[in-house]
């Protein structure tokens, strides 16, 4: 069983969910996003997901893709968010940080030396949305040499036989994106076919796999988190606290988390 | 030209978000059907015919052959399809396929507005639902096509995020089809994005070379020595290229955008003079323009529709392989060119194709006369009305439009 799962299964047998806590590396500025990281870190959530920005972040929605655009003007580079991190996984061992980023920066910096680099920077796993599991051989090969872990995502759309076939490739944790669209407060029409009640989702995904599940997008309340109890062991809140930040900067970003503790 | 499993050389693949995986295959078999179904087919060409107009014909150009002195010059009039560009081809085609899927609702993205278009023309004429995602700059750079995609019943949706281009259009029509990605289809304008897009429109595209070879055989006897298409996306360089891929003797120029100069930001070469870099976005494996930390680049071009930053993956292989050669026009030759066609043929091309006439024109002069060039003609030049105005500085252009709107407003 790898680290990361180990984590989520100890810390879920106090707690009947964990949060995952989304921020945009650069966002209003380095410093900025770093102490607001800090600040999470010290109200105890137990993972942190660092968004390395990019200029094209095709899976997010208005507030991330704006966050991303602004932390671009600080022009941030991965190195020196690896070593940033690194600091923040010193200080907070008893939480632990993902990386998320598009493929694009990832691959400039070299899909092959980006597993140990941030596995050495106290990184548990990798989030790359817009990277497909059959593309990924060589990625995965890397991931496991280092002992991070690749996170990969399942959603509503995904057909049992793919979803068995991501499970089966899985470590660490799942990511299960709770519904269409893109990442925020719905900001598309989705159309008018029937989207599967997220309970019935989430229990097909439980019955494919004993993998830890988080669940995110468009997750920004407590009474939402609550309801995920008994069906999922983390609630990703991204946007939520991004629109809460925005609003009354660190402490309502604080509030924000607290409240979602219920 | 047949990918392998949706790559060309170490170009193209499909790396899109899980949330659209599904809807990808669902298109990809849907293609896989299509394309070698007779009925199917058959249907696309009457609507080429009956619909478009085409055959497109292939026009002499004697004058600009007098004048340069060198080969021979023909233009691929692809101005003459209607909707006055050859994104028609390509609408046909996909919006044929997405009532064979029993789609209701279309998704497009659109850079000079011409596939934007495009786009609701066919909605129109096959009952589809019609989103268009067009770039704020775009928007404010080519008003009479947004216009017209109103009139048509089609839903313009301003897209105001980054340089508020082609590209952040593309990104935006991707986030749509995530919200409804079985109900929608997204009707890709240009031969980018992941697979099977490149290769499908490429494909329906490629109507323009094979009329060509069979023209060319006709009006003069042999295969064109040369063949010259400006490269945006790169759908009309695909379209008019791929079907003489196999003839050596074929020489294929590709024309990029130059803009104001070689300064990131000032102009859209991807493949020519070394700028772009090769790097994974908007679905696909290409060459961008970006900086080392992977962020794709601001770019610019007098044509609002080769203003992309990246590349067909079937042109970023052919130009890795040789077969096709690439260059680029600046922004002063395009004016140059196009002022040439106009008065000397009677020909108003759009900006976008007049780069494949200025990097033809760099060319000719220095080719043999028993030499053929064919020039393609992407699309007609009407759309730019207000640029061209503002670059030939002409004086009546401005006040004829306050005029306008002072009746307007009183109105
Ligand atoms: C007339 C015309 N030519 C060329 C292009 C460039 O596209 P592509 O390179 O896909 O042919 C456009 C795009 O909008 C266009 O409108």
């Amino acid at each position: 069983m790898s680290k990361l799962q180990t984590f989520i299964e100890q810390q879920r047998k106090e707690k009947p969910i964990l949060l995952m806590t989304h921020v945009v590396y650069g966002y209003p500025t380095i410093d900025e996003s770093l102490a607001l990281m800090r600040d999470l870190l010290n109200e105890g959530v137990e993972l942190l997901e660092v968004q390395f920005p990019f200029s094209d972040p095709s899976a997010d929605g208005p507030s991330i893709l704006h966050a991303c655009h602004q932390a671009l003007q600080q022009r941030p580079t991965l190195a020196r968010c690896l070593e940033d991190i690194a600091l923040l996984a010193e200080d907070f061992p008893a939480s632990r940080i993902l990386l998320m980023s598009y493929l694009n920066p990832l691959y400039r910096y070299g899909l092959e030396r980006l597993p140990a680099d941030a596995a050495a920077a106290g990184i548990a796993g990798l989030i790359i949305p817009d990277l497909p599991l059959e593309l990924a051989a060589d990625f995965r090969h890397s991931c496991v040499e280092a002992r991070i872990e690749p996170i990969w995502m399942l959603t509503p759309e995904t057909p049992p036989a793919r979803m068995q076939q991501i499970c089966d490739a899985a470590s660490g944790m799942l990511y299960c994106v709770s519904r269409r669209g893109v990442t925020g407060a719905d900001s598309h029409n989705s159309g008018n076919s029937q989207q599967v009640p997220l309970e019935d989702y989430l229990a097909a995904i439980r019955a494919t796999t004993p993998l830890p599940l988080g669940v995110g997008f468009g997750i920004r309340t407590g009474v939402q988190v609550k309801a995920l109890h008994g069906m999922a062991d983390i609630a990703v809140v991204g946007s939520g606290l991004l629109d809460a930040f925005n609003h009354g900067g660190r402490s309502a970003a604080l509030e924000q988390v607290r409240s979602l503790r219920g | 030209m047949q990918s392998d499993k949706g790559f060309f050389g170490r170009f193209g693949g499909s790396y899109i978000p899980e949330i659209l995986h599904a809807s990808q295959q669902a298109l990809l078999d849907a293609w896989n059907q299509a394309r070698v179904d007779s009925d199917f087919l058959a249907e696309v060409d009457r609507e080429l015919q009956q619909y478009s107009g085409r055959p497109t014909p292939l026009t002499p150009c004697p004058n600009l052959t007098r004048e340069l002195g060198g080969a021979q010059v023909f233009l691929k009039r692809e101005d003459l399809n209607h909707s006055g560009a050859h994104k028609m081809n390509n609408v046909i085609g996909q919006g044929l396929l997405v009532k064979r899927m029993g789609k209701k609702r279309i998704i497009a993205e659109t850079g000079a507005g011409q596939h934007g278009v495009a786009s609701a023309l066919i909605a129109a004429r096959l009952g589809l639902e019609c989103t268009i995602y067009m770039g704020a700059r775009d928007i404010e750079r080519q008003y009479p096509n947004v216009f017209w995609m109103k009139q048509l019943g089609a839903t313009v949706v301003p897209v105001t995020s980054g340089g508020q281009t082609l590209r952040d259009a593309l990104d935006e029509a991707l986030r749509d089809w995530s919200a409804d990605p079985s109900g929608s289809h997204y009707l890709l304008g240009t031969a980018c994005g992941c697979a099977p897009y490149p290769e499908m429109v490429a494909e329906f595209q490629s109507v323009i070379g094979r009329e060509v070879r069979a023209q060319s055989l006709q009006q003069f006897g042999t295969l064109p020595d040369s063949i010259y298409a400006c490269v945006g996306g790169g759908s009309n360089a695909a379209g008019i290229m791929l079907p003489f891929i196999d003839d050596q003797s074929v020489e294929l120029v590709g024309v990029e955008a130059g803009g104001r100069g070689p300064a990131p930001g000032d102009h859209s070469i991807r493949l020519s003079d070394d700028l772009g870099s090769p790097g994974i976005a908007q679905g696909f494996a290409t060459m961008f323009l970006q900086d080392d930390q992977g962020q794709l680049m601001e770019t610019h071009s007098i044509a609002a529709g080769l203003d992309y930053v990246g590349v067909s993956p079937i042109l970023a292989h052919l130009n890795d392989t040789g077969r096709v050669r690439m260059t680029a026009a600046n922004d002063d030759e395009v004016m140059h060119a196009f002022q040439a066609l106009l008065r000397l043929e009677g020909i108003i091309p759009a900006l976008e194709s007049s780069h494949a006439v200025a990097g033809a024109l760099r060319d000719i002069p220095a080719m043999s006369p028993d030499k053929k060039v064919v020039i393609n003609i992407s699309g007609r030049g009407d759309k730019d009305i207000f640029n061209v105005a503002s670059a030939v500085k002409d004086a009546e252009f401005g006040p004829f439009l306050q005029r306008y709107l002072a009746r307007e407003l009183q109105a």
